[in-house]
């Protein structure tokens, strides 16, 4: 398979559930007090959260998560628990894949994203 | 300028099994599918970030700092119950117009010192 996809709705569940696992404990990730503080609109998704789903989509259209060997991305957009993000991995010739997420207004979290495997 | 070329003291940093499972369902992995590449970000990315982001030479603000992109290359994906070892190093660290762009990078290694995973972060630190 070189093409998958996955449409994900984030929540805050889901977020928590990625600092806790990740050691990310940042509080953008879970105060919402804090995020505003800062400027923030309120809580936002950890861009490593985007990437892990955006590793899944990229494992499943390598054929597998062992193969991949490189995977880049570049955090465009914020992502707010309710967003509806759409994963998507595309063949772009042997060993590689084109990837890229986009929101539920058709504007992208992550740019410039890429996978190769073996 | 600022930390750029600086190394910091390598970490070891076990595959821990659980932490692997609660990963896999943060993300919505397929757990038939072993450590997820993206745990790089814990066994990588995770145990060296904070060193640059506690190193008071760096002086970090971390409250304005914003991880712009990256890139995780794999010789191999770890299994877990292992330990690799991983060491940060400042590639460059840059101010242009009031921003600062620090790109950092860790080699993670095996116990018996070969590659497992190269990970470049580039963090933009507003004013």
């Amino acid at each position: 398979m070189t093409r998958a996809e996955r449409t994900v709705t984030f929540t805050n569940e889901q977020i928590a559930a990625y600092a806790e696992a990740s050691g990310d404990h940042n509080p953008i990730h879970l105060d919402g007090a804090f995020a505003r503080s800062v400027g923030l609109p309120g809580i936002i998704a950890h861009g490593m959260l985007q990437m892990g789903i955006l590793g899944c989509v990229a494992s499943e259209a390598a054929g597998g998560a062992r193969r991949l060997r490189r995977l880049y991305c570049r955090f465009a957009g914020m992502v707010e628990p309710g967003y509806t993000v759409t994963f998507s991995a595309e063949d772009a010739g042997p060993g590689k894949l084109s990837l890229s997420a986009i929101n539920q207004r058709g504007e992208p979290a992550l740019t410039k994203a890429s996978a190769e495997y073996l | 300028m600022g930390v750029e070329g600086k190394t910091y003291p390598a970490v070891d940093a076990l595959i821990e099994p659980e932490r692997v499972t609660a990963f896999v369902h943060a993300i919505g992995a397929d757990p038939a599918d072993g450590v997820p590449p993206t745990f790089a970000a814990v066994y990588s990315l995770g145990v060296t970030a904070p060193q640059l982001f506690g190193d008071p030479e760096a002086t970090i603000d971390f409250a304005k700092l914003l991880h712009a992109d990256q890139e995780f290359e794999w010789e191999r994906h770890p299994k877990p119950g292992e330990t690799v070892t991983s060491q940060g190093r400042v590639v460059s660290d840059i101010s242009r117009r009031g921003m600062r762009f620090v790109t950092f990078e860790t080699h993670t290694t095996a116990e018996d010192g070969s590659g497992v995973c190269r990970s470049r972060a580039l963090f933009v630190i507003r004013p």
